[in-house]
């Protein structure tokens, strides 16, 4: 830990993040849809730590509960595009030729669209719940890992202990799941931390669009689109959603960074 | 008593890009219940591609183009697939030349050897760890409970290669193939080696195919050699015959190799 700074840092801050996402309703001070009839916009001050929105609710309050969202989001959807990823990625490198060609071609062809336009056009059919967002951008972020993947099983399988497994009489899916996988998973854990902060910058965006998670459920990307209209008057609305944000990605790749060292 | 492997002709062609390699050209081979046979010849000459075709574990551009091989009568050639899981390591085990590179480098010593006993023996978790640990003991392995829980990076080569025998061992083989097992260790682990190999044969009972470059090895092992050169078998008989009475210049040459280093 000590000659890992990264790492060290980075699980400090996801840790900490996480510890508040799911310790939410102890922590947060107000319930986030409660109003406060004292005032709307309110300052930072000794009661509100973080001020108040346009409606009169809790910013701090807000931000923790928005925090189980973002990083849900992140987590899961990163989740299934990792697991989409390792099948499609260690059957094409394990099988090559056809299987090889049709899936690398359909991830190729997939890397054609801009995702983000991709994800705005799937949106636009379902229903904008965080279930689909996680589900969408799960779908189509699978491409980078299925390359990585491949690129590391083409080059394992031709590892001598493959062969000695083969000749032990391990079947194919055995040798995949049991031999393979485990050996190749070092880059993809770097790639997946990556991947959460992308996830967690998506669902941001797509919120700020208004395609993400609905209001009044609150997200740290659809705080900051309602903070917009309030920019010139209250500058806190906007910052601190922006700040927690900019700190998770930091957390998550300072994480994939030191994972990066370890792994060598 | 018909013998334990009969191989008729047994011919592998290498189909490259633009070309075929004929790599092994009628081989025929025989294996008797209890006995040592030495494979020997220069490198390239189709030692390996031989042994390994018995199981048809051959590398992907290697392909059987005609022959037969005979397991206690049946035709492995003709077997499907999924039958030959269980007669690889369960009835031919192989060793091979670098143990370290053959094992796994993610999982212990002991997952490895375990998840062969449970695979062939359809034993329970327990009795197959308690097995593990017996078949590391059975190898001369001193501190069994060590290497048992032992990473291959964290063993010398030849606790690794008595660790890849235990695993060999593991299935009960009725014959085991050793690809030049002592190459890669120095000459005394060679020595002991080779005697536990002996030793194990007697006691477990299983026939050994030998392949070696190092006749002098051969003389000491073997009660028969075969002599490979360019793909076909150029010489056979009896240790002592061949000895006696070299036929072939490549078999001469051999000899001759192992007298130039004796006398250096």
């Amino acid at each position: 830990m000590k000659d890992n700074p990264y790492l060290f840092w980075g699980l400090a801050i996801i840790l900490m993040l996480s510890a508040t996402a799911l310790f939410a309703p102890l922590i947060s001070p107000f319930d986030p849809s409660s109003i406060d009839s004292q005032g709307l916009l309110m300052a930072p001050c000794a009661r509100h730590p973080l001020g108040t929105d346009g409606l009169g609710r809790d910013l701090l309050s807000r931000m923790i509960y928005g925090a189980r969202i973002s990083l849900s989001v992140g987590i899961i959807a990163v989740g299934i595009s990792i697991l989409l990823g390792l099948i499609l990625g260690s059957c094409a490198g394990f099988y090559g030729r056809i299987a090889d060609a049709l899936i690398m071609r359909f991830a190729d062809i997939m890397l054609c669209f801009p995702t983000f336009f991709l994800i705005l056009a799937v949106i636009a059919v379902v229903e904008p719940s965080i279930y689909n967002i996680m589900i969408v951008i799960g779908l189509t972020s699978w491409m980078g890992p299925a390359r990585l993947i491949r690129g590391e099983i083409l080059s394992l399988k031709e590892r001598e202990f493959i062969q000695a497994e083969r000749a032990l009489g391990a079947s194919d899916a055995r040798i995949i799941i049991r031999h393979l996988v485990p050996n190749a998973v070092g880059p993809v854990l770097v790639n997946a931390t990556l991947g959460i902060a992308g996830a967690i910058l998506l669902e941001s965006s797509l919120s700020f669009l208004g395609l993400g998670v609905q209001p009044p459920v609150p997200s740290w990307g659809n705080i900051l689109i309602e903070s917009k209209s309030t920019l010139g008057i209250a500058w806190w609305i906007t910052v601190f959603p922006g700040l927690a944000i900019l700190i998770t990605i930091l957390g998550f790749n300072f994480i994939a960074e030191g994972l990066k060292k370890i792994i060598g | 008593m018909s013998p334990l492997l009969e191989v008729k002709g047994l011919k592998v062609d290498f189909h490259l890009e633009n070309r075929i390699v004929h790599a092994v050209e009628g081989v025929d081979l025989q294996v008797r219940r209890n006995e040592t046979v030495v494979l020997a010849g220069e490198s390239g000459s189709g030692k390996t591609i031989t042994t390994l075709a018995l199981t048809r574990i051959l590398p992907a551009p290697a392909r059987i183009v005609a022959g037969q091989v005979l397991l206690e009568g049946r035709d492995m050639l003709a077997l499907e697939e999924k039958k030959l899981y269980s007669i690889r390591g369960g009835v031919i085990a192989y060793i091979f030349q670098e143990p370290a590179s053959f094992l796994n480098p993610v999982l212990t010593i002991g997952e490895q050897i375990v998840e062969a006993v449970i695979w062939h023996q359809r034993l329970g978790r327990q009795e197959a760890q308690d097995q593990g640990r017996e078949l590391l003991r059975q190898v001369r392995i001193a501190e069994a409970d060590r290497v048992f829980n032992s990473f291959p990076h964290q063993l010398s080569g030849g606790m690794n290669q008595r660790a890849f025998i235990a695993m060999a061992l593991a299935c009960k083989p009725s014959l085991l193939i050793a690809d030049e097992p002592t190459t890669s260790l120095d000459v005394t682990i060679e020595a002991e080696i080779l005697k536990l190999l002996t030793e194990l044969k007697e006691k477990v009972g299983f026939s050994l195919l030998f392949i070696t470059h190092n006749l002098a090895i051969a003389r000491k092992i073997s009660q028969r050699i075969y002599v490979m050169y360019r793909g076909r078998v150029v010489e056979n008989g009896l240790t002592e015959d061949i000895f006696k009475d070299p036929k072939h210049f490549h078999t001469r040459e051999l000899i001759a190799a192992y007298h130039k280093i004796g006398k250096l």
